[in-house]
């Protein structure tokens, strides 16, 4: 069968941001929100050119877009209404998703949602055709001919699995199908940094996004789902921190936009924030400029730069500066969650702590992290050490950083993926429709020596 | 998105990508796959040491059968190609074509403009349709000569002594093939279409029937190709093509008739073709999108149901209401209307 030489499909529909693109690459083809635009249900009355995008008109004339066959006097009823003469003409095509949703949304006619939240999936008529149209239009791939790589949250309820498995196949008819979970994705995708030597898939990832930070132990594939700890603190709340102390200064311009821009080009870790202080006072060169540009490059505005530049990636590790109710640092919570692991594997997961999302970005970040982690360790053994008089071997904290940590998850399916033997991992349309949804309960693990 | 688009979007975006990287000073080292329909695949990537040179390399299914088509020996697919890209600002025809993929294009991108771009976009349809473009020329060659008689078409035989036998054949998928027959007053396009899956099939056979149904039915599409539908290959292809045996059951033939005014001008022709490009990949969309929205319109009857149920339900305990209302709002259910366990 030939759809054997195809490269298989990786997706990763996260909270905000979808990743697509096909293993074997280095970084996904596509990545836009996961937003899908949907007709608004209040009006009737519509024009009849349903399919005709009034946001893209940038195609030519000859690929018409506008003119429909099957949809005769124009659509009116709703979607959803309990009767099927509701429906009379296309008005289930008539979306948008990513960053189209985002622009087509800002008309009347169409209202935007989420079909995620928090890692999991809500909606799952707006996700199936959020599925179709990434799919056809934005891949341009016939799922019949391809395997597909699909990511899914620690403790993602197995009932989710199924629905997955019962879009995927019953709607798509995909070749096969394989769910991972996105922190054994991250640790694969460490395989690549220098200083991993073995294979291996035990280690605690990090994993920080937009909305949320996730400290998860993974013991040779699986997820310690017990030990798990979230830390409310993410990007989101980084660029918040950036902007107040903008708006304290007065700086010329305090949007969200330039709060997250400088939170990208500028900030760093700094080993020690009193010593990061006298430094900047010593000297001036440190600090920096941002220069705002409005859209047409006729005004310009200059905003100064700071210590924001070090204080803002400061709250991962002094949570107090930024927040009142979470005062826990983020060594501490990684050196818990280990704690709360079987002690078999504890080594291992000081040994191997992975990070992976856009908010672990920040330079030396992980240095940082390593050295308070290593100075908690430390600092248990020597106390042990003192209490029961006997010498120990000592543990080994290492945290590694690599440069596909922003789409580590992603990075990690397209490894995983192209290898020869993934589609022997997966699910086939056949094994579905002879066992069923429940099938995808359980996957066999990568197991890469 | 009713139609599916012919330009290929992702090679847009990272040929931009790429402009955008090189005049900022900084090139990106492509080496990217972007797929396509029907086992199509390309490959875009540039050499270690100029990286403002790209090769876009294509290997598609169909690359074999269309490149035995030809006319009288004197356009060959190359040619064609040769002949539609060389003339766009940025691109270049290499002598070397990669290993492992069947043609590829060099593009310069300092000299890229957007309407290369847009032609590089939909090079698989581009190469699809050089069949097509014979299939026309040989229309009007055809068209031009004596109009043969009918009766000879319908008792066959003869008009195969005429010469009249040219088909074209694209072989596109595994159990699939495109037909093109060109006669003196018309151009037939057959698809030759077969389903792996049960479900797939019934849906299919409403869609073919509605296809040919649809033009009766509305008066402002009478000037759309005819369409016929059949489950033995109809008579143009009887003498010409004998079909496997396996799968005879589900076997079905769908015929589009072109008249010269479905490709009269340039454009028009252009605009044909794609739409019959993309005609099955149209078709299975088509039927994933409904089986998405009856799969919607189940998840909200069932619902409805709950809502029913609900309803009827005898009213709880003071004590175990507050949990209870809460767990019923977190309560999601599979569209089979299970309860998801957490």
């Amino acid at each position: 069968m030939s759809y054997l030489n195809n490269p298989a499909v990786v997706m990763d529909n996260g909270t905000g941001l979808t990743k697509l693109g096909f293993a074997g690459n280095d970084s996904p083809s596509w990545v836009f929100p996961t937003a899908i635009a949907t007709a608004a249900p209040s009006n009737t009355k519509k024009s009849s050119g349903v399919g005709a995008p009034s946001a893209v008109s940038n195609e030519a004339s000859y690929f018409g877009n506008s003119t429909s066959a099957t949809n005769f006097n124009g659509a009116t009823g709703g979607l959803l209404s309990n009767n099927l003469s509701g429906k009379r003409g296309t008005e289930d095509l008539d979306f948008y998703i990513g960053n189209e949703a985002l622009v087509a949304s800002q008309g009347p006619s169409y209202s935007l949602s989420y079909p995620i939240r928090h890692g999991q999936v809500e909606n799952w008529d707006h996700m199936e055709r959020f599925w179709e149209n990434s799919i056809f239009k934005y891949l341009r791939t016939e799922p019949e001919d391809h395997f597909f790589l699909l990511t899914e949250p620690p403790l993602n309820p197995p009932e989710n699995r199924e629905q997955v498995a019962e879009i995927f196949f019953e709607s798509f008819n995909c070749a096969g199908l394989y769910i991972a979970v996105q922190a054994v994705l991250a640790l694969a995708a460490s395989w690549t940094s220098s200083k991993v030597t073995d294979r291996s898939l035990t280690g605690t990832v990090i994993d920080s996004g937009d909305g949320v930070t996730h400290v998860i132990p993974v013991a040779e594939g699986y997820v310690i789902g017990s030990a798990i700890k979230n830390i409310p603190i993410a990007g989101r709340d980084i660029t918040l921190f950036i902007q107040s102390l903008l708006r304290e200064r007065g700086e010329a311009d305090t949007s969200l936009r330039t709060a997250e821009k400088i939170k990208q080009e500028y900030c760093y870790v700094c080993p020690d924030i009193v010593k990061e202080f006298n430094k900047f006072d010593r000297d001036p060169s440190k600090f920096a400029q941002f220069v705002v540009e409005n859209q047409e490059k006729t005004r310009r505005k200059v905003v100064d730069i700071g210590y924001e530049r070090f204080l803002a990636p400061e709250i991962f590790f002094n949570p107090e500066i930024a927040s009142s109710d979470f005062l826990t640092p983020l060594p501490t919570v990684v050196d818990q969650t280990i704690q709360a692991c079987p002690i078999d594997v504890r080594k291992g997961l000081y040994n191997n702590i992975v990070l992976s999302g856009g908010s672990t970005m920040f330079k030396d970040f992980g240095r940082r992290l390593q050295r308070d982690l290593k100075s908690i360790v430390n600092n248990r053994i020597a106390q042990s050490e003192l209490l029961s008089g006997t010498k120990s071997t000592g543990v080994d904290v290492s945290v590694i950083s690599h440069r596909k940590q922003r789409n580590a998850v992603w990075f990690g399916g397209s490894l995983l993926a192209q290898t020869a033997e993934f589609k022997g991992y997966c699910h086939t349309k056949k094994d579905y429709e002879e066992y069923g949804p429940e099938i995808v309960r359980n996957f066999s693990l990568f197991n890469m020596v | 998105m009713l139609h599916l688009q012919p330009q290929n979007l992702l090679i847009q975006k990272t040929l931009n990508e790429a402009i955008e990287a090189l005049r900022k000073g900084s090139p990106l080292t492509m080496d990217r796959i972007v797929s396509d329909f029907d086992y199509t695949t390309y490959h875009i990537s540039n050499t270690a040491e100029d990286k403002s040179i790209l090769l876009l390399s294509v290997k598609t299914k169909a690359w074999v059968s269309v490149s035995e088509c030809q006319l009288d020996g004197s356009l060959t697919l190359l040619k064609f190609l040769a002949d539609h890209y060389s003339s766009l600002g940025g691109v270049t025809i290499p002598s070397e074509v990669e290993p492992g993929y069947d043609y590829t294009l060099q593009i310069t991108l300092a000299e890229l403009v957007q309407e290369s771009i847009l032609q590089l976009s939909v090079l698989k349809t581009i190469i699809l349709s050089f069949p097509f473009e014979l299939a026309i020329s040989k229309f009007i060659e055809l068209s031009q000569q004596q109009p043969a008689p009918v009766e000879a078409e319908i008792t066959g035989g003869e008009v195969a002594a005429n010469g009249d036998n040219t088909l074209f054949t694209i072989k596109y998928r595994d159990e699939e093939n495109i037909f093109i027959k060109p006669s003196n007053d018309r151009v037939t396009i057959i698809f030759e279409t077969i389903f792996q899956d049960e479900t797939d099939k019934i849906f299919g056979k409403v869609f073919l029937q509605e296809f040919v149904d649809a033009r009766k039915r509305n008066r402002q599409i009478q000037s759309a190709p005819q369409v016929l539908y059949s489950h033995e290959p109809p008579l143009e292809l009887k003498r010409l093509y004998q079909p496997p045996k396996v799968a005879e059951q589900s076997r079905r033939f769908i015929t589009f008739v072109l008249f010269p005014r479905h490709f009269q001008t340039k454009e028009l022709q252009f605009h044909s073709i794609c739409q019959l490009t993309l005609f099955r990949n149209y078709f299975h969309y088509h039927i994933k999108c409904s089986k998405a929205y009856m799969h919607s319109r189940m998840r909200f009857r069932v619902d409805s149901f709950i809502k029913v149920l609900n309803r009827a339900k005898v009213d709880e305990d003071d004590e175990n209401d507050e949990l209870s209302a809460e767990g019923r709002q977190q309560a999601r259910r599979t569209f089979t209307g299970r309860k998801i366990v957490y």
